[in-house]
């Protein structure tokens, strides 16, 4: 079955080391800027921290994009034939994320292959915010932060057995009903 | 001498004053030598000094300002983002340095440089642009009075894009408060020794940066092996996840509990509501993200929002201990949101949180006490938790306005206005003391009394060890482990790294050389490169001394001889004055100084070489 980079921005703390990884694993050499992810941080309105990956989408628009069908999914990963490539970058313009990269001392756009099923910025990530999961579970995080964000909205505190407990429930008004 | 790698070997020179900008080449003596941060920045303040006959203002153009990662900054091992700032300090006026982490550093270096040395001053309030080979000096009118995050805004607006770095300061910098300091990445600080009243003396606002180069390493596998048996270590530590929850703001409690929180402006060292702004509250009610700095994996860092009250809507990065500290317990404030409101105050306006909560916690005092009066407040009264009054005379010091003005000159500033007031300003050769209450551990009174900087804990931390098995310590020990401490501390700041993985996670110092070895290819072990700190420390004294500072200023602050702690596990303890003249000469003696603390001719010689 064929699994995705699933992202949790939440996680992450910008410490790029999946960018470094990205590039020490596909060209060998110590440069986040030659990497097939980049952390996007915003502050201080909005706070974000969000490593930009690939979707591997299913109607790549990379691939609508390349004049010489050099890129094409295989086996749930857009992969870019290097043979064919042109370097005109079109890939990278036209990604809707942003997720496809480029950089002056390379001849091919950066673009995610999964690392052969074991991405090496989802192994190094100390905070586990990037995830490789099957594709129902896309959306988990946000799932289970929606439920969270309902259980703190009230609190009653009552006494069972002579314990002081407490219980969070939520509350949802008429007028919303 | 042959150095492979780990360097560009390349140096940028900027003249601000003629608008030159110019690589130069570093020679393989120079990088052998000196390695890197803070080790080429001593280097070239000290040339600078000869060539100016020790007569340097440092606030005038003349200061030279050294910013220098070091050859591990940016590599793939733990915590590599940092970067130092070196020049003549314009609150202590001897050397001084300080380092940020973030990004920037990495940055720097992928624009092929290993270091940028600034002089001169540029006629009008200007930014420096370095875009990988590029370097161009450019006006920034509408820059003046902005925030250090506004600024970094509009930077990034005029630029038009998000992926650059910028260090820029605030309108502290600008108006030259002698402890303003530089931020990057948003609010990540070179908080200490004023470089940031360094560049706003040469209307530098900021420096902005975008690299692209592949950072040299000579055996990329030989260090990925490496720092995976590091990064593994940290990742098993029992406090790991800890770390990256709480951060450096776990120490509120422990200090308090072990005595040596400063309190009150350090009349006290435990804060009896330590719970109201410890790591707990702002975890509870405080943090809303993990913030770190590259290649780390411990992100000490903790983003706050404060969601009601009369703060509402304050975002910071941080406090850390030192800011929480020094913001909070030692002025008294028992509201975590207050504590936020000022720490944001000190990263926007860009002022050193240390300095600035060590001076206001001695005007409450000395309003207290009747030192100042009323009207030497401008008539506005100010008290312990007075978060209103606080918040009000940071503005003022920033403004120079009122008591602002002389606040805003520092620690000697206030001496010398106020001769009474240095019985209250914890300070050593005019830098406040930050937040680890020595009186309870002589290695660290010693540790604070011989830093080349000043009071900061930067140099030597020997606090914990001291106070966790110090009962039978010989002096002799403690002089070894402060001199210990003050190589290997400045060595991380040499080799562009961070020294929390060591110091908290206690990840085997070992590791550096081997990092240092994947990394430049060239053979060394830990005690080579102790020997090199060793001989920077040794640099940072010659640079001191030659302008003018002696054992005279290797003393303590009043009260820490003076007035004991008065309550906790500390209580009664102070630091006997004897004693510490006999850890003194024990230390000046041990690292073959005189007994004024002056090095002998050899070393002023051995650095005279270019």
């Amino acid at each position: 079955m064929a699994k995705k980079l699933a992202v949790v921005p939440e996680l992450c703390s910008g410490c790029r080391m999946c960018e470094l990884i990205c590039s020490i694993e596909h060209f060998g050499v110590n440069n986040p800027k030659k990497s097939a992810v980049r952390v996007l941080v915003t502050y201080p309105h909005p706070v974000m921290r969000l490593p930009i990956v690939c979707s591997q989408c299913k109607v790549p628009v990379c691939a609508d994009a390349c004049p010489v069908g050099a890129l094409k999914r295989t086996d749930g990963v857009v992969r870019l034939d290097r043979d064919n490539c042109i370097s005109c970058m079109k890939c990278v313009e036209a990604c809707p994320f942003g997720a496809i990269y480029a950089h002056g001392d390379l001849d091919h756009p950066i673009k995610c292959d999964l690392c052969d099923g074991r991405p090496q910025c989802v192994e190094k990530c100390p905070k586990g915010a990037i995830r490789l999961v099957p594709e129902q579970s896309l959306g988990e995080s946000k799932r289970m932060n929606n439920i969270l964000s309902y259980a703190h909205m009230k609190e009653i505190e009552f006494t069972e057995k002579g314990e002081s407990r407490i219980i969070r429930y939520a509350e949802i008004g008429k007028e919303e009903l | 001498m042959d150095i492979k790698s780990g360097y560009f070997k390349k140096h940028l020179c900027v003249d601000l004053t003629t608008g030159q900008c110019e690589r130069r080449r570093l020679s393989d003596e120079f990088i052998d030598r000196y390695v890197g941060g803070r080790g080429f920045g001593a280097k070239l303040v000290w040339d600078n000094l000869v060539q100016h006959e020790f007569q340097i203002d440092p606030l005038g153009p003349e200061n030279l300002l050294a910013i220098a990662p070091g050859p591990l900054t940016g590599a793939y091992l733990p915590s590599s983002g940092k970067c130092s700032f070196v020049a003549i300090s314009p609150a202590t006026g001897v050397y001084g340095d300080s380092s940020l982490g973030g990004t920037f550093g990495v940055e720097l270096r992928q624009t092929g440089v290993d270091m940028v040395s600034i002089i001169g001053k540029a006629p009008a309030l200007s930014v420096l642009l370095i875009d990988d080979d590029e370097t161009r000096i450019l006006p920034t009118p509408e820059l003046a009075g902005k925030t250090c995050l506004e600024a970094e805004g509009l930077i990034k607006e005029r630029f038009g894009t998000h992926e650059v770095k910028v260090a820029v300061i605030g309108p502290a910098g600008e108006n030259r408060v002698r402890f303003a300091g530089v931020n990057a990445d948003w609010s990540r600080n070179a908080g200490r020794t004023g470089m940031g009243a360094v560049l706003g003396s040469k209307n530098l606002k900021a420096i902005v940066i975008r690299g692209s180069k592949d950072l040299p390493v000579a055996d990329l596998p030989g260090l990925l092996a490496e720092s995976e048996k590091a990064y593994a270590y940290m990742r098993s530590h029992k406090y790991f996840k800890m770390w990256q929850r709480e951060g450096l703001m776990m120490v509120m409690e422990y200090a308090s509990a072990a005595g040596i929180l400063p309190t009150y402006n350090f009349k006290d060292a435990t804060f009896a509501k330590v719970k109201q702004i410890n790591g707990e509250t702002m975890l509870d009610n405080y943090k809303i993200g993990d913030s770190a700095c590259f290649a780390c994996a411990m992100s000490c860092g903790n983003i706050c929002l404060v969601k009601q009250g009369k703060y509402v809507g304050t975002v910071t990065e941080g406090p850390e201990y030192e800011s929480c500290a020094m913001l909070g317990s030692n002025l008294g404030v028992d509201n975590y949101a207050a504590v936020l409101r000022a720490n944001q105050l000190c990263d926007e306006l860009g002022i050193d949180s240390i300095s600035t909560g060590s001076l206001v916690g001695a005007v409450i005092e000395g309003y207290e006490k009747g030192v100042l009066s009323l009207e030497d407040l401008d008539g506005r009264p100010i008290a312990w938790g007075d978060d209103d009054a606080i918040l009000e005379l940071i503005h003022k010091i920033v403004r120079r306005e009122g008591i602002g003005n002389t606040l805003a000159e520092g620690a000697r500033g206030v001496v010398r206005r106020w001769p009474e007031m240095d019985k209250l300003i914890v300070h050593v050769k005019g830098l406040e003391q930050s937040a680890y209450d020595s009186r309870a551990a002589s290695s660290m009174a010693l540790a604070y009394a011989t830093s080349d900087i000043g009071a900061h804990h930067t140099r030597a931390w020997t606090i914990a060890k001291e106070i966790e098995q110090g009962k039978n310590w010989t002096d002799e020990e403690k002089v070894d482990l402060v001199i210990y401490h003050q190589s290997l501390r400045p060595l991380f700041d040499m080799l562009g790294v961070c020294r929390l993985p060591w110091i908290e996670l206690g990840l085997n110092e070992q590791h550096y050389a081997r990092f240092y070895q994947h990394v430049t290819g060239k053979k060394a072990t830990l005690e080579d490169l102790l020997e090199k700190s060793k001989a920077i420390y040794d640099l940072t004294r010659l640079i001191n001394t030659r302008l003018g500072l002696g054992r005279k200023d290797d003393s303590l602050p009043y009260k820490v001889h003076a007035c004991p702690i008065r309550s906790g596990a500390t209580a009664g303890k102070v630091i006997d004055k004897q004693v510490f003249e006999r850890l003194l000469d024990l230390y000046y003696r041990k690292r073959g100084w005189d007994a004024n603390g002056l090095p002998p001719a050899e070393v002023e010689k051995s650095f005279s070489v270019p």
